[in-house]
């Protein structure tokens, strides 16, 4: 197969995702009282409604349509005040009732879009070719299309459920504001998805099938079922087929899992399996505008497998059509292990769903107050929060974004850098990013459970500015207070670490440093500059690491000159 | 002389209760006697429940005795169709498929008629799910209609009928998708009445149609239907049915009002149309010309889109059937057909084996009306005309106060008289506008008919929420033709006098 980068220059990929997340975060499930919970007993949490026992009725829970209006405002959705439920026909003991309770045409959130920088070498996954006029035509062709792109919908719905208004409506996105992507300089770019919509249902059932090959029903001898997870309230976004790249995906991925975060609506596991990824993807050759027939991924359930998986298919499919080959509409699974996705189902005929609005549930009117009150509970997002560090602390953009995409992690920088800016208020989106993310992932703990104050992070990031300790040492300090939940400067103390950054004090190493190594010397004063570096180690190591570095390299620079 | 509880209503029942005339206990015992000696010749119920009568019953009477004021409903013998989810009994809904099924929890109807201190005394028979208007195609038995045993007692709730009519509960609780309480009620000889959708919680009670069920009481008398509506409705909108409304309220307030001034509407074309008994005609017409020596007005009205109901209900009524049985797989519970090789396997025999003919029918039928090529031409079709059949009646109802029709075009038919489904399914017509609709009914007995010997009876049809007012004019019908009785009709003669005594 050929390379990835190769392949694009040739054909272009249409992507589109489809993403469910959990609402985690709720106390109770979608239509019954019961508790949600990953962890309890196998069907500890169960009850008449979730189990469909003959008889029990739906009620919507409130905080759930609360955090879906929220989601849609903060993806810029339309919130369509009038919507419904809908129910989905399809028999599998993981839903009691044999149908699952879903949205319609009409779903809470509509027609909303996100922007998506691109930046460093994963911009260097679009080709040049993709950019001006040819990005114009091939967004216009694959919107033209999207109805029929929007997989799950259009698989299920019947003729009549789609209204023509509705059909209208696909022009509905508010145009002005998705510009179309241009190369900087450094190469990155910002490119407009759009959202086709966000809707409301309930999870299934976990099944466990045992005995069988692969954990698969088909020869299993026995097959397990728990309810817990059954009813739990679930939003679906479906991107329109926006995407041309595998980082797209996974940067669209990375930035709605960020939002959603902020919002508090879900923990955002992928791991956990509480936000998942679908990816559908085409390929046309560059300049078409009819769509090539879709594959739909399953089993992407990390950011790498988003992207790896992608990249992969688009390969094989590439391969396929320059072999003469057909890609049939099927569903592939991706084999992380392996490297590659093979055929799960292969979709013959569209699925009979037999859709229509459910009785049990009244219309939604959703009132401008209840709006008004979802967007008043807003917090700031990750986008403005990013723009804020920038501006206000004066640090790099990337950090600035990787610290506002998690909120635990963006209050703990606020209270860290508080009355900090420019260098001192970059030492420590410094030492967040690179020290407290490594110690973090290598702790396997998250920032709240550690212990670890800003304070802390604050007193550290002080001693580094202060020259007082070297960054060396700043990552040995790091390791101890995150143990000890000492302060930073008591650590230095009581090790003997403070920097050495008087001239006069560190002159006789120096000195001796040059005596011992009268050959580097003399290199240097032949005109290679690089010896230095190992000058400056000399000195360290004579110093027992408590000399500032950067004060040797001037003394000695000075000494030799 | 002794009381017998043929000729006590469900009132008297409560405040001989409450009085110490006599004690809930002494009823139960009364009533399982009565059950005893006639439900042989009946059959209304698929379960016995004298242990908890017993129970409720003692309750009550420890209750007196502490001193605590006795609910409005203290001490009544209640029927309870058996689609609806009480604790201690099975739920089968006269279906092989739930031939074991234990009822898990307690529907809020039946809940909040036990607090209201009736005493559950069995189960009623029924239609499979409720589908049909005979209660022939229970699963278990049939039951014969009180006034003769030939003859069907309607349905789908003709065990709540029956075990009214034979005086073997002094009331009971059905469910109307498309009639299925106030055809029985015409058939029986009792009053029977489905309340506004939305006004009786159907939390625990099976679904059939989601949009069209309701809840209702069966009674001997107006006022004893009005009780149980107060009951049913005590407490207001159930937190745990997203489609029901606070309709609490005092339900005898002013039944005994009369009409004076007010308009009842005539569907001419109803009572042109074919198929309708002499009898049943006669007797509307004569109800009609009561209530005008009464005090009301008769007023034409038309309800332009009557004959697409039967054709919308039974799109309606088999989509949403198709969905609500989807959950019977033979996985979690019901009948489950050993020996399958896969689950597919499993579920589809499971379905074949556990459901009846007429269910079966009903589901294939709404699999096909729903699937994608055809739901435009009928569900969606269907859906405009009951949004076009609701405001017929809106507009009727800005006219008048009620609308005077007959329950069913003739009395009760004999076993296996309506062998073809689409001849049963026509015997709806007067029935099923209004489950489109969602507003009030209710079947008014008037008499014997003259040709058949049979009870007749009319049926009034309300606005929406408009259940007190629907009821002051059934009782003004009943008054009428009751001759100064407590009820038009007593306890069938095959029946009355057997059991029942209180010592």
């Amino acid at each position: 197969m050929r390379e990835l980068a190769e392949v694009l220059e040739d054909w272009e990929a249409v992507i589109g995702l489809e993403i469910h997340t959990e609402l985690t975060e709720l106390d109770t499930k979608m239509f019954c009282g019961c508790k949600l919970s990953h962890d309890d007993e196998p069907n500890a949490n169960v009850c008449p409604v979730c189990l469909g026992l003959p008889g029990a009725l739906p009620v919507p829970n409130r905080r759930a349509i609360e955090s879906i209006v929220k989601a849609g405002l903060a993806t810029n959705c339309e919130i369509e005040r009038r919507s419904m439920f809908y129910r989905k026909h399809y028999f599998y003991p993981d839903m009691a009732k044999n149908f699952q309770t879903t949205q319609g045409p009409v779903a809470f959130c509509m027609h909303g879009h996100l922007s998506l920088e691109v930046t460093g070498r994963g911009a260097a996954e679009r080709p040049a070719c993709a950019f001006g006029e040819a990005e114009a035509a091939s967004l216009a062709s694959a919107s033209a299309n999207a109805v029929g792109l929007s997989t799950q919908m259009g698989a299920g719905l019947p003729e009549g459920a789609t209204s023509p208004a509705h059909r209208e409506t696909m022009a509905a996105y508010d145009t002005d504001s998705l510009a179309l992507p241009e190369r900087h300089e450094d190469g990155g770019y910002t490119v407009p998805i759009r959202i086709l919509r966000i809707h409301m249902e309930e999870d299934a059932a976990k099944m466990t099938h045992m005995g069988g090959e692969e954990g698969r029903i088909t020869a299993a001898s026995e097959s397990l079922i728990d309810y817990n997870r059954c009813g739990t309230p679930l939003i679906e976004l479906v991107t329109e087929p926006d995407l041309r790249t595998p980082e797209e995906a996974r940067l669209f991925m990375e930035k709605l899992r960020r939002i959603f975060l902020t919002l508090g609506i879900s923990d955002c596991s992928m791991e956990h399996g509480s936000m998942r990824c679908d990816g559908n993807v085409s390929l046309r050759r560059r300049g078409e505008t009819a769509l090539g027939t879709k594959t739909e991924l399953k089993n992407l359930n990390s950011f790498k497998s988003l992207h790896d998986g992608l990249a992969y298919e688009i390969c094989r499919q590439a391969e396929v059509l320059e072999e003469g080959g057909e890609i049939y509409q099927e569903t592939r699974h991706w084999e992380p292990s392996r490297k590659r996705t093979v055929v799960m189902r292969v979709k013959e005929t569209a699925d009979d769903y037999r859709l229509f609005p459910d009785p049990d549930l009244a219309p939604f009117d959703l009132s401008d107050e209840f709006i008004e009150h979802c967007a008043s509970e807003l917090p700031e997002l990750p986008d403005a929060k990013r723009d804020r560090f920038e501006a206000d602390f004066g640090i790099k953009r990337a950090d600035a974004e990787q610290i506002a995409g998690d909120p635990a992690t963006a209050a703990f920088f606020e209270r860290a850098a508080e009355g900090l800016a420019g260098k001192a208020a970059q030492v420590v989106a410094n030492l967040i990013v690179n020290e407290m993310a490594g110690y973090l992932k290598a702790a396997g703990t998250t920032l709240e459970a550690s212990g670890i104050a800003p304070a802390q992070v604050a007193s550290l990031a002080k001693l580094l500015a202060e020259d007082a300790i070297s960054s060396n040492q700043a990552h040995e300090v790091f390791e101890v207070m995150a143990h000890s939940g000492d302060d930073p400067e008591k650590i230095v103390d009581e090790r003997g670490m403070r920097q050495v950054s008087d001239a006069g004090a560190l002159q006789p190493i120096v000195d001796e440093v040059l005596a011992n190594c009268p050959d580097q010397a003399q290199q240097y004063r032949d005109g290679n500059q690089k010896v230095i570096g190992f000058l400056v180690g000399q000195c360290m190591k004579a110093s027992r690491g408590s000399g500032n570095p950067k004060l040797f390299n001037e003394l000695l620079r000075e000494s030799l000159s | 002389m002794p009381f017998n509880l043929d000729d006590l209503t469900a009132a008297e029942i409560a405040s001989g209760v409450a009085q110490g005339s006599f004690t809930a206990t002494e009823v139960a015992h009364a009533a399982l006697a009565a059950i005893d000696a006639r439900e042989g010749a009946i059959g209304a119920y698929l379960e016995l429940t004298p242990e908890l009568a017993l129970a409720a019953a003692a309750r009550i009477d420890e209750a007196r005795s502490a001193g605590s004021a006795l609910p409005p409903l203290a001490g009544v013998p209640l029927a309870v169709k058996d689609n609806m989810n009480l604790v201690g009994t099975h739920t089968t809904c006269a279906s092989r498929m739930l031939e074991t099924y234990e009822s898990p929890y307690t529907a809020t109807c039946v809940d909040r008629l036990l607090a209201a201190g009736c005493l559950p005394v069995g189960k009623a028979n029924m239609d499979e799910f409720a589908f049909g208007s005979s209660t022939e195609s229970s699963a278990f038995h049939r039951t014969n209609n009180p006034w003769d045993p030939a003859r069907v007692p309607g349905g789908s709730s003709g065990g709540s009928a029956a075990a009214v009519a034979a005086g073997t509960a002094t009331v009971s609780l059905g469910s109307d998708t498309g009639g299925s309480i106030r055809q029985p009620a015409a058939f029986c000889g009792v009053v029977g009445m489905k309340p506004t959708y939305g006004a009786v919680s159907r939390y625990g009670v099976t679904a059939f149609g989601s949009s069209l069920d309701q809840v209702g009481p069966f009674a001997r008398s107006v006022r004893d239907v009005a009780l149980v509506m107060g009951g049913l409705t005590a407490g207001g909108r159930d937190p745990l049915d997203g489609t029901s409304q606070d309709a609490s309220a005092d339900y005898l307030e002013h039944l005994e009002d009369g009409v004076e001034g007010g308009r009842v509407g005539i569907v001419p074309a109803l009572m042109d149309a074919e198929g309708l008994a002499p009898e049943v005609r006669r007797t509307v017409e004569d109800a009609a010309s009561r209530l005008e020596a009464a005090g009301a007005q008769l007023v034409e009205v038309s309800l332009d889109h009557l004959e697409a109901a039967i054709a919308s209900y039974y799109v309606i009524g088999p989509a949403e059937a198709f969905s609500n049985l989807a959950r019977f797989d033979g996985v979690r519970y019901g009948y489950q057909e050993p020996g399958a090789a896969t689950l597919a396997e499993q579920s589809a025999l499971s379905r074949a084996h556990g459901f009846g003919q007429e269910a079966k029918r009903r589901q294939i039928l709404g699999a096909y009306l729903l699937s994608s090529g055809v739901y435009d031409r009928y569900y969606y079709a269907a859906q405009k005309a009951r949004t076009m059949i609701t405001r017929d009646y809106l507009a009727a109802f800005e006219q008048v106060d009620v609308i005077l029709m007959p329950p069913s075009p003739h009395a009760a038919f004999k076993f296996g008289e309506l062998a073809d489904p689409t001849q049963m399914y026509l015997s709806d017509m007067y029935t099923i506008s209004l489950n489109i609709a969602g507003n009030p009914g209710i079947s008014v007995p008037t008499g014997l008919g003259a040709d058949s010997g049979l009870p007749v009876g009319v049926q009034l049809q309300g606005p929406a929420f408009g259940d007190r007012k629907l009821l002051r004019f059934a009782r003004a019908i009943e008054r009428s033709f009751a001759d100064g009785k407590k009820s038009v009709l007593p306890v069938a003669p095959g029946c009355a006098g057997k059991g029942g005594e209180l010592a």
